[in-house]
């Protein structure tokens, strides 16, 4: 089972591009599963997928990259034992930090047989400013990003061109070492890119 | 309503989420003149806004998100904001007018407490719902 992490901020765009990624994969006969975790206890991500009838298992309650990582490692365990996806992606809250749940995940690596896919982190490219100067929304958004494998530039349908190139040489000040893409989720630029990267990419 | 809030009773809580407070709460709703697609839209939107500017209001600095999932025999909505009240979505599957929906709402906001982001949604849902007419349900 190759497991996807799609992180980002709060807003930045997570479930609607999961569910392109989703139903691409799934298309391509890929058997695909998503953990969904809302910060509150009563989900509202895992339900809107169910809606569009993917297979989907909620977490709720907290953010699985500290509080309910418990939670997270058994539904893993659930998730591979009776559906036995090819691919498992998780939606963390925006909050999460992308390295605490790989951690977290660590113990059921060679039980479940899990290989880790990249860490796709969004960033919304609308609210860049926001981001990279509010004192403590910095430390979140930058831990977030140096955890990444790629970087997405996210709504860069909606952000002007000096905003994007600003983003663009921030987040790469910030983690040199990821790939970074421009994406829509909206719109569907860049999404096709994104479906490569996870189905090609080995740790 | 029937807040279910279970945030207290985890923890340790990454200090890199210092600063941002969640709520979220789910209630049964609903009135005796059916409710339109196209009205249960506008509602959700304005619960969106209504919620947004409520926390603006009271001092927070960035609405994180703002959610919502409607959920009827009929079909189901979803609404989200981060606080730009031109910029609010709502989609789904509309179906024929309904006289009941569940609804779910989180708000995940920085800069304010806890209790405030409590106070500010609950306030805005039952202004939101008294303004379409709509009454929540109880006893189930």
């Amino acid at each position: 089972m190759k497991l996807v992490q799609i992180a980002g901020y709060l807003g930045s765009g997570k479930t609607t591009l999961i569910l392109a990624i989703s139903k691409s994969l799934s298309e391509g006969g890929q058997k695909v599963a998503i953990l969904v975790n809302d910060v509150g206890e009563v989900p509202v991500d895992g339900k809107v997928m169910q809606e569009y009838g993917l297979e989907v298992k909620d977490i709720g309650g907290g953010c699985i990259c500290c509080q309910v990582a418990g939670n997270m490692r058994k539904t893993l365990g659930l998730l591979a034992k009776n559906y036995e996806p090819d691919i498992t992606i998780i939606e963390p809250t925006g909050i999460a930090v992308p390295n605490a749940i790989k951690e977290a995940v660590g113990p059921e690596v060679a039980k479940f047989q899990i290989t880790f896919g990249p860490t796709i982190v969004l960033f919304d490219t609308t609210r860049a400013e926001k981001f990279l100067t509010y004192e403590t929304l910095i430390r979140l958004v930058s831990t977030q990003l140096k955890d990444a494998d790629i970087i997405a530039l996210n709504k860069v349908d909606a952000a002007p061109e000096d905003k994007i190139e600003y983003s663009q040489e921030s987040v790469q000040d910030i983690n040199p070492d990821a790939k970074i893409m421009k994406l829509s989720s909206r719109t569907g630029q860049g999404v096709e890119e994104i479906i490569k990267a996870v189905r090609d990419f080995t740790a | 309503m029937n807040p279910k809030d279970v945030n207290n009773l985890l923890s340790p809580i990454s200090p890199l989420h210092e600063g941002i407070s969640s709520y979220g709460l789910s209630c049964l709703v609903t009135r005796q003149k059916a409710i339109s697609s196209d009205e249960l839209r506008k509602f959700a939107a304005e619960l969106m806004t209504t919620i947004s500017g409520t926390c603006i209001k009271d001092g927070a600095k960035d609405i994180g998100h703002i959610k919502a999932f409607i959920e009827h025999d009929n079909g189901f909505l979803h609404a989200d904001t981060l606080g730009d009240p031109a910029d609010v979505t709502v989609e789904g599957r509309d179906g024929e007018p309904i006289n009941h929906f569940k609804l779910v709402v989180n708000s995940v906001i920085y800069g304010l407490t806890k209790e405030a982001v409590i106070n500010a949604t609950e306030a805005s849902v039952k202004t939101v719902r008294a303004k379409f007419g709509l009454e929540e349900k109880t006893g189930e």
